[in-house]
């Protein structure tokens, strides 16, 4: 168990690092520099050098990367190039806005999604197992961008009662916020639930044809009992890390969401940084991403752990 | 939004933000076919749909406002960065507007209007211009107004410090240790060189009057002598301003604006259908969008009139385009009737190769008809008779592709072969605009007849997008400048507008009406190049 934990935070850490670099050669292979954007096309080409002497952006890509991780492990992010505020209580304003959204969507999307997948396994082929998964699976190849503007066609505009734009800036209570979280969350919760609630139906699918549900049914358990004590454990297992990458997915991958309602969130941070060029902001929210991203794998595989007596006894006991 | 962006977003090539407009194409789509129709994907196949015009109002409601209540605007922040300073190139444009004035504004009929100064005048030769300026005006903080006031901003937009974008158009001609101010109400200014039409130049709205020394807090304070005073801004984020009692035109008819900003055009629209904005600022909305707003009962469509100018620069020191006869071919190929009615479904007006507005004073029609035998005929002289090139378009501009797409068929029947080629939204005018030989770009009208053609079409100036040099056309300039008999000077403008026709790189197909989003209850909404009546709009029922 412990030897198994060690291995996984040791990779956890290689991933992070490797993310990083890579986010890093990434930015530098975006075509314009912060300067050329900030100073825009009335420019003399000494004034931009000089703006790029003023930003570091001048010294080699390495020694610019060196200094950044050395920082950002002191938790320093820098400044931002084009606000010059700190890089880390931005973003953390911003962080805590899709943290917000993040919640509500997880509590819709995973509750929500989890009880329809393990009805629709239980209904297996009868018509509330079609209903389910038609529905999901259209959810699921439709862009989360046209999910939401038809939730704002019918919320905002037909029926008028939610907002469908966020008119405040980053500084937004969460007063002032929570009525607007409603329609994002519901528009990744319908593109992320797709795939929880297909997983969730196969595993109970297959979790209910397994010889132990059949023991324990000829045992003359209840169906209920059944369900609950002996097939949904087993069920969750695959879907929990289905439910990882959507939830890692969420924190990096709300750009698109957010855009459209305006709501001044960290995927709105990163798209207006990577159009300013703002790498100190870019790449800490590239970091960020990954330890997220990393992190919720890590919970995924203890909580299989937890769930798994073949993976719970494997390295050794564990209570 | 990135500051260059930002400084596009109203100045030159507008758009605030990259990546709004990369949603845009897609969603606007999406809710066009949603809503059973799609002008805009129509035009992009370059089949113009039945009289479409019919169904956007070409004016907004008519009648007057009720006095009082709080207008409220979505505008693109034009950058992380913004700042209330009027003079530099990352200022929150819709404030400029409501917070100040200008020395002189364009009026509606084109000509040089009064604002702060009541009367200006030359001397005989045009190199030394008096302004006379209004007398009984307070600035927000209670100080009276007075030259010296007049004089620092010049001082502040010539200072480098500052980095205005139109410094490099005043600098030739001001030196700012020359100002003088003989009496609280008299500015002079000595120019360099003689120039008649030295007022137009100071229309640009970089030219907003701040208080003396104020260059180390206007950028926060916003104290002017505008319609109305701050009450709060953040860059990028939400503002308010209220209107102010003592203003020397009287008060506005409001009593207070909201500014939101909203990057993403979808969002903008989507916010002025659910009714929580009044008016989207700096949106040019497509067609698609702009039929499912005048289709709201909340909301309709007021326009700007031809509000911007398309072009396909052709860079003239590239080839095949070094070639005038090439140049000439690629003109005299299209029809502008064709792209106007193809990418804007007629809403504006044919180019014809012109970039100066057919509602500017010293406009002038000389353009040849379009004539593709013509074309044929020039390219085989100049040894290209099978001409390919590449025209560079992106989502930047939701009329880019279209336009092209639209050149595309109408040059081909002339045996040009275009391929149209889609380059990021985001970086196109740091790496595409002025450095393919042929790509799409628009400017925003507004800009006088002298300021236009100096800045985007003289040899060397920094906006020349098609890196023309022509001596006989500089010359034609410099003549106009001198020119003090105000006939003669707008024959040379005349003069100078067909060379560019005859001979410049410029393609300029369509002048085009912004398509403006508004509430319906919005009353006495008027714009015209950069000028916005914020003294009279209102709203209804407020």
């Amino acid at each position: 168990m412990l030897t198994f934990l060690v291995r996984r935070v040791v990779s956890a850490l290689g991933t992070l690092l490797l993310s990083s670099v890579l986010v890093f050669l990434a930015v530098q292979a975006l075509p314009g520099d912060v300067a050329t954007q900030v100073l825009g096309r009335d420019a003399t080409p000494d004034a931009v050098a000089a703006l790029r002497k003023q930003m570091g952006l001048d010294q080699p890509a390495w020694e610019r990367y060196g200094h950044w991780i050395s920082g950002a492990l002191h938790g320093d992010f820098g400044t931002s190039l084009v606000t010059t505020k700190p890089v880390g209580g931005e973003v953390a304003q911003y962080l805590g806005n899709s943290a917000l959204i993040a919640v509500v969507t997880i509590l819709f999307a995973v509750t929500g999604s989890l009880v329809l997948g393990i009805v629709a396994g239980l209904y297996r082929d009868r018509w509330p197992d079609h209903l389910i998964s038609t529905v999901s699976l259209v959810g699921m190849s439709v862009p989360e961008f046209v999910v939401a503007t038809v939730l704002v066609l019918a919320f905002s505009v037909t029926v008028p009662v939610l907002p469908a734009v966020v008119l405040y800036g980053p500084g937004a209570g969460t007063g002032q916020l929570l009525p607007a979280v409603w329609l994002p969350a519901a528009s990744l919760a319908i593109v992320m639930a797709a795939y929880i609630v297909r997983m969730a139906r196969t595993s109970v699918i297959d979790v209910m044809a397994s010889e132990y549900v059949t023991t324990a049914r000829l045992k003359g358990l209840s169906t209920w009992r059944v369900v609950t004590r002996h097939a949904l454990p087993s069920a969750l297992l695959p879907t929990l890390h289905v439910i990882a990458l959507n939830v890692a997915w969420l924190v990096g991958g709300v750009a698109v969401v957010e855009n459209v309602f305006n709501y001044p969130g960290i995927g709105k941070l990163m798209l207006s940084s990577v159009q300013n060029r703002d790498l100190p902001v870019i790449q800490a929210i590239a970091l960020i991403s990954a330890v997220v991203y990393v992190l919720c794998n890590l919970a995924a595989d203890l909580g299989s752990m937890a769930l798994n007596p073949k993976l719970r006894t494997r390295g050794g006991r564990i209570r | 939004m990135s500051p260059f962006q930002t400084e596009t977003s109203h100045r030159t090539a507008p758009a605030a933000a990259g990546l709004p407009r990369r949603s845009l194409l897609t969603t606007a789509a999406a809710i066009g076919g949603a809503l059973g129709g799609s002008a805009l994907l129509s035009g992009c196949s370059g089949a113009a749909s039945a009289s479409p015009t019919r169904a956007v109002p070409t004016h907004g409601p008519a009648g007057r406002p009720d006095r009082g209540g709080t207008l409220r605007i979505a505008r693109p922040p034009a950058s992380d960065a913004e700042t209330l300073d009027p003079a530099s190139a990352l200022s929150a444009y819709e404030y400029l507007g409501a917070l100040y004035n200008r020395l002189v504004r364009i009026g509606p009929d084109g000509t040089v209007a009064p604002d702060l100064a009541e009367s200006w005048e030359p001397d005989a030769k045009a190199t030394t211009w008096t302004f006379r300026l209004r007398r009984g005006v307070t600035f927000h903080d209670g100080r009276a107004f007075t030259s010296a006031d007049a004089a620092y901003t010049l001082r502040h937009i010539l200072d480098t410090a500052t980095a205005s974008p139109q410094a490099p158009v005043l600098s030739p001609l001001v030196d700012p240790k020359r100002l003088r101010t003989p009496d609280a109400h008299t500015l002079v200014v000595p120019l360099k060189s003689p120039h008649a039409e030295f007022p137009s130049l100071l229309t640009h709205y970089n030219c907003y009057v701040v208080p003396d020394g104020s260059a180390r807090s206007i950028g926060r304070t916003g104290i002017g002598t505008g319609p109305f005073r701050l009450e709060s801004f953040a860059a990028a984020g939400p503002g308010r301003v209220t209107a102010y009692p003592d203003h020397w035109a009287g008060r506005p008819v409001l009593d207070a604006i909201d500014f939101y900003s909203v990057a993403d055009m979808q969002a903008r629209s989507n916010a002025l259908l659910a009714g929580q904005v009044d008016l989207l600022s700096q949106t040019n909305l497509d067609f698609a969008t702009a039929r499912v707003i005048a289709a709201s009962d909340r909301a309709t469509i007021a326009r700007a009139e031809n509000a911007q100018w398309y072009v396909l620069p052709m860079l003239t020191t590239e080839k095949p385009f070094t070639d005038v006869r090439v140049r000439q071919a690629m003109k005299l190929a299209y029809d502008p009737e064709h792209i106007l009615k193809a990418a804007l479904q007629g809403a504006g007006t044919a180019g014809w190769d012109n970039p100066v507005p057919p509602n500017d004073p010293t406009h002038t029609a000389a353009h040849p008809a379009h004539d593709p035998e013509q074309a044929r005929h020039l390219l085989k002289k100049a040894g290209h008779e099978r001409l390919a090139v590449d025209l560079y378009t992106s989502s930047y501009d939701p009329i880019f592709t279209p336009m092209a797409l639209a050149y595309q068929e109408s040059a081909g029947r002339a045996g040009i072969r275009i391929r149209v080629k889609t380059a990021a939204a985001d970086s196109y005018y740091t790496q595409i605009w002025m450095k393919k030989p042929l790509m799409a770009t628009y400017w925003y009208t507004g800009r006088p007849v002298d300021q236009l053609l100096n800045q985007v079409f003289r040899g060397g100036s920094s906006y020349n997008e098609t890196a023309w040099s022509d001596k006989e056309f500089d010359a034609l300039l410099d003549r106009a400048r001198r020119e003090t008999d105000a006939g003669r000077r707008r024959e040379l403008y005349g003069q100078a507008q067909t060379l560019v026709i005859e001979r410049g790189g410029a393609i300029t197909p369509m002048f085009a009406d912004r398509l403006v989003g508004i509430s319906r209850k919005v009353r006495g909404y008027a714009e015209h190049g950069f000028e916005f009546d914020y003294l009279r709009i209102g709203l209804k029922g407020a």
